[in-house]
């Protein structure tokens, strides 16, 4: 049983940060290649917080605002640079942030933070927790994208230029898919700190930020279900399949590799596809 | 006391204000101290050679580009370091020259976006506002005052230019300006679709829009419009009513002097603004 | 003068970031494509150069096979890959490429092992001892004269010849391009073709200066030719030098300086973000 929670927890927490990043990339079109620092934020903040001696829950609010403040800044570049330029921008940001925890002993320098304190909810409670905040982030998600913050997000994604000239205060609306997608970031890395109970600056590289990447590319940008089957395969793929474990990436490297070759739009796009042929279902609202 | 006489009594009444409005990029000087004023009601045609400034001075009007010596004034407030949506929420709005509607979603709901401005205005009120019924309902109107109702669940992606432009006036509309800009909305249509276009932007002016509007098609333009402003090489060389202007010798030389191509004038353009330099 | 031998230092990494961005900037200049898996090329030519070393006991044969390898790899690429995925949005071609970079990584992990592989008898490795204290091996004043070879070479190429001049008309107006009877194709293929080699190149003289080729030895240059071509200027071959040369100095004395607030690496991308920032379009970007 202990093993079966253990998965459930981890993919909770993959959907959790793959959902947050969606909001970003997805349905704002604001590529970011830096991800996981936010995550990275939440769970030192978290984990330092704990040692500190708060307990697991009040640590989760000062995680999420820490994200989202931080976020808030790194969304202030995608208002000077876009696509290609705000990729590297972001991939950058993701090296600044391992770069300057690796060389603090603050934050447990090279050798991370470990022995966190007791989350004191039980491995089920705990996991029954990141459930929660899972099913809530993909509420929320649904419920932007149908609300007219969605409708302008997608209308951003597309083509920001014409949204100015509709009126639509571009900037402030970047900074608010940003806020929010960093913040529920940072929620997951605190649950992510609790569940392994040891975090490191290798833990937030840039290979973690371009497999939640390709998580919510798999699964298919902005779609919501897409993201979380993605999320939810890809998190405990090596775990099913012992074998893949030592070629995870090799794994992940193909998958992206072939998805973006044969279905751009991912495995959404190609439900989709399939289901065109069927005229019984109706596709996508406007 | 009319509505005639108010409107043009002191200068402050003028809807829009254009003073000075010089824009030069690096070497070349696109505008030269233009200024005019458009009046509440007006249907206002800026002409003028290829080259002469007419997109210019629409982008800087509507902060597109922003102009390096003088000001815009919009009822009487300067326009000056706003940016484009702050602009349109005091009540511009612009129809482009190249349509690029959202492709993803249907005609309806392109106009739609534009009928939400109250409510996209702030993420915060975005976020709180999910129903689409109100807006949806605001652009059928729009459509229909276009003549493009037919087509509104429609995806943009197949649509013909002409419907394309209808579009964009739809859009403009939706967004209730006190003035409308007008980039070239005849451009590509055939002698058909422009005058029913025409046509259609004279009956939106009748209804009490102001509108100013940037044309090639002299002929509808002379036809529609009671007012012109003639651009060529970034300055003003002239202002009044459609046949004043039309005879007066320096426009003449302007459009008929240089040759018959759009592109000598451009280079008569690019070699003056070069000696300006 | 420790300015002066951190200078030095910073030159001949930077002549190493030159080179592998260069192959980047070519591909960027032309089709607006981040390809990340370029450093795997590098990496390639890095185990060819030492696997043909160490067998004919000839460098030069070395360097031979592995820009030949690597040019056709990456023409590969391009066919295989990037060709298709013309017509998509950016972030697909810049997605997949990731997904190809990540998995030769761990395919040259796979192969030939995680602790990677060095030459058996090391060539170029005598000190030359110049003036003012500074020492090199010869193999480290090669790479930066090499470079520079290679730099002027490319630029004459560029601007002179008729294969340069339609790589920029290709660039400019693709069509208008074709209507000369200039083959995309063909341009395109000799771009990855030449920026390949290049990488290939780097690769052996990394091995050379490290006397070491290991899987992951590209990343790191990968992310930071990225970062050098967007401070260069999309496509600018003297940007490019200028930026990686700049950057390679940058984290030279970056490193003393900073080196207990930030890693090697953070230095670099803070250098980055701090330029984009109040030089959106890059450092030396044609405006």
């Amino acid at each position: 049983m202990n093993y079966e929670i253990s998965l459930i927890t981890t993919m909770a927490i993959a959907v959790m940060f793959a959902l947050s990043l969606n909001l970003i990339t997805g349905f704002c079109g604001q590529i970011s290649l830096g991800h996981a620092a936010f995550q990275g934020v939440g769970a030192y903040a978290a984990a330092m917080l704990g040692q500190a001696g708060w307990s697991f829950l009040t640590t989760l609010p000062l995680a999420m605002l820490l994200a989202g403040f931080l976020g808030v800044i790194v969304g202030l570049t995608s208002l000077r640079v876009r696509a290609d330029f705000l990729a590297i921008t972001t991939m950058g940001v993701g090296f600044l942030f391992v770069g300057f925890v690796r060389q603090q002993d603050f934050f447990g320098g090279e050798l991370g933070i470990s022995s966190l304190p007791d989350h004191g909810l039980g491995r089920l409670g705990f996991m029954l927790l990141a459930l929660l905040m899972c099913v809530l982030t993909a509420a929320l998600s649904i419920y932007i994208q149908r609300s007219w913050m969605g409708r302008v997000f997608s209308g951003i994604a597309e083509d920001e230029d014409t949204m100015r000239v509709l009126g639509i205060d571009v900037p402030r609306y970047k900074l608010a898919a940003f806020a929010i997608g960093t913040s529920i970031a940072g929620l997951s890395g605190s649950f992510y700190a609790y569940h392994l109970n040891f975090i490191g600056p290798d833990s937030f590289g840039f290979v973690e930020s371009i497999t939640v990447l390709s998580m919510v590319v798999f699964g298919g940008i902005g779609s919501v279900p897409g993201v979380i089957i993605a999320a939810a395969l890809l998190a405990v793929l090596p775990a099913w399949f012992q074998v893949i474990g030592d070629y995870k990436l090799l794994v992940y490297g193909g998958l992206l590799f072939l998805m973006m070759r044969f279905s751009p739009d991912g495995m959404a796009g190609l439900t989709k596809r399939f289901f065109k042929s069927n005229p019984m279902v109706r596709g996508k609202q406007a | 006391m009319t509505t005639h006489d108010v409107k043009h009594d002191a200068d402050h009444q003028a809807l829009l204000r254009v003073v000075g409005v010089g824009v030069r990029f690096g070497g070349l000087t696109a505008l030269d101290d233009v200024s005019f004023e458009v009046h509440e009601g007006d249907l206002l045609g800026l002409i003028g050679p290829n080259g002469a400034g007419k997109t210019t001075l629409m982008r800087a009007i509507m902060g597109v580009v922003q102009p390096t010596h003088g000001n815009v004034y919009l009822e009487g407030e300067s326009l000056n370091g706003l940016p484009i949506h702050k602009r349109v929420r005091r009540g511009l709005s612009l129809s482009q020259q190249l349509v690029k509607p959202l492709r993803d979603i249907s005609i309806a709901a392109n106009v739609a976006m534009a009928a939400a401005h109250h409510k996209t205005a702030s993420p915060l009120s975005a976020l709180l506002n999910v129903s689409d019924a109100k807006e949806l309902a605001l652009a059928h109107a729009e459509l229909a005052r276009v003549g493009i109702d037919s087509l509104s669940l429609q995806s943009p992606g197949i649509q013909p230019l002409g419907v394309l432009k209808r579009l964009e006036l739809a859009r403009a509309l939706a967004l209730k300006p006190k003035l409308l800009l007008l980039d070239e909305p005849l451009a590509g249509l055939n002698t058909q679709e422009a005058k029913a276009l025409a046509t259609t932007i004279a009956d939106i002016n009748q209804q009490g829009l102001t509108i100013l509007l940037i044309e090639h098609n002299l002929h509808e333009i002379l036809r529609i419009c009671r007012r012109l402003v003639v651009l060529d090489n970034g300055k003003k060389i002239g202002e009044g009513e459609p046949h004043t202007v039309m005879s007066d010798p320096d426009v003449r030389t302007a459009y008929l002097g240089s040759g018959a191509a759009g592109q000598s004038d451009h280079a008569k353009h690019m070699k003056g603004a070069a000696e300006h330099a | 003068m420790l300015a002066l031998e951190l200078t030095a230092q910073g030159l001949i990494q930077g002549s190493i970031y030159a080179l592998v961005a260069l192959g980047l900037t070519l591909v960027y200049g032309l089709l607006r494509i981040l390809h990340v898996a370029h450093a795997s090329l590098f990496t390639l030519g890095g185990y060819v150069g030492v696997l043909v070393c160490n067998a004919s006991g000839s460098l030069l044969l070395g360097f031979l096979c592995a820009a030949l390898v690597a040019g056709f790899s990456g023409v590969m690429m391009f066919r295989l890959a990037y060709q298709p995925l013309l017509s998509q949005p950016p972030y697909v071609a810049l997605i997949a490429s990731i997904g190809l970079f990540i998995a030769s990584e761990e395919a040259f992990r796979i192969i030939f092992g995680a602790q990677g592989m060095s030459f058996m008898a090391p060539p170029l490795q005598q000190q030359i001892v110049l003036g003012g204290g500074l020492q090199f091996k010869l193999a480290e004043l090669l790479v930066m004269l090499s470079t520079a070879i290679i730099i002027a070479v490319l630029a004459w190429l560029q601007s002179r010849t008729r294969v340069g001049i339609a790589c920029q008309a290709t660039v400019s107006d693709p069509q208008m391009a074709e209507s000369f009877g200039i083959s995309l194709r063909h341009v395109r293929d000799i771009n990855f073709f030449v920026g390949s080699v290049l990488a290939g190149f780097a690769g052996v003289w990394v091995a050379l200066l490290n006397n070491l080729v290991e899987p992951t030895m590209g990343s790191v240059t990968s992310y930071k030719a990225l970062a050098i071509i967007v401070l260069g200027g999309l496509g600018s071959v003297p940007g490019t030098l200028a930026a990686a040369l700049l950057l390679g100095v940058i984290e030279s004395f970056g490193t003393i300086y900073l080196g207990n607030v930030l890693d090697r690496n953070a230095i670099a991308f803070a250098f980055l973000i701090a330029v984009l920032m109040v030089r959106p379009q890059g450092l030396f970007a044609k405006r």
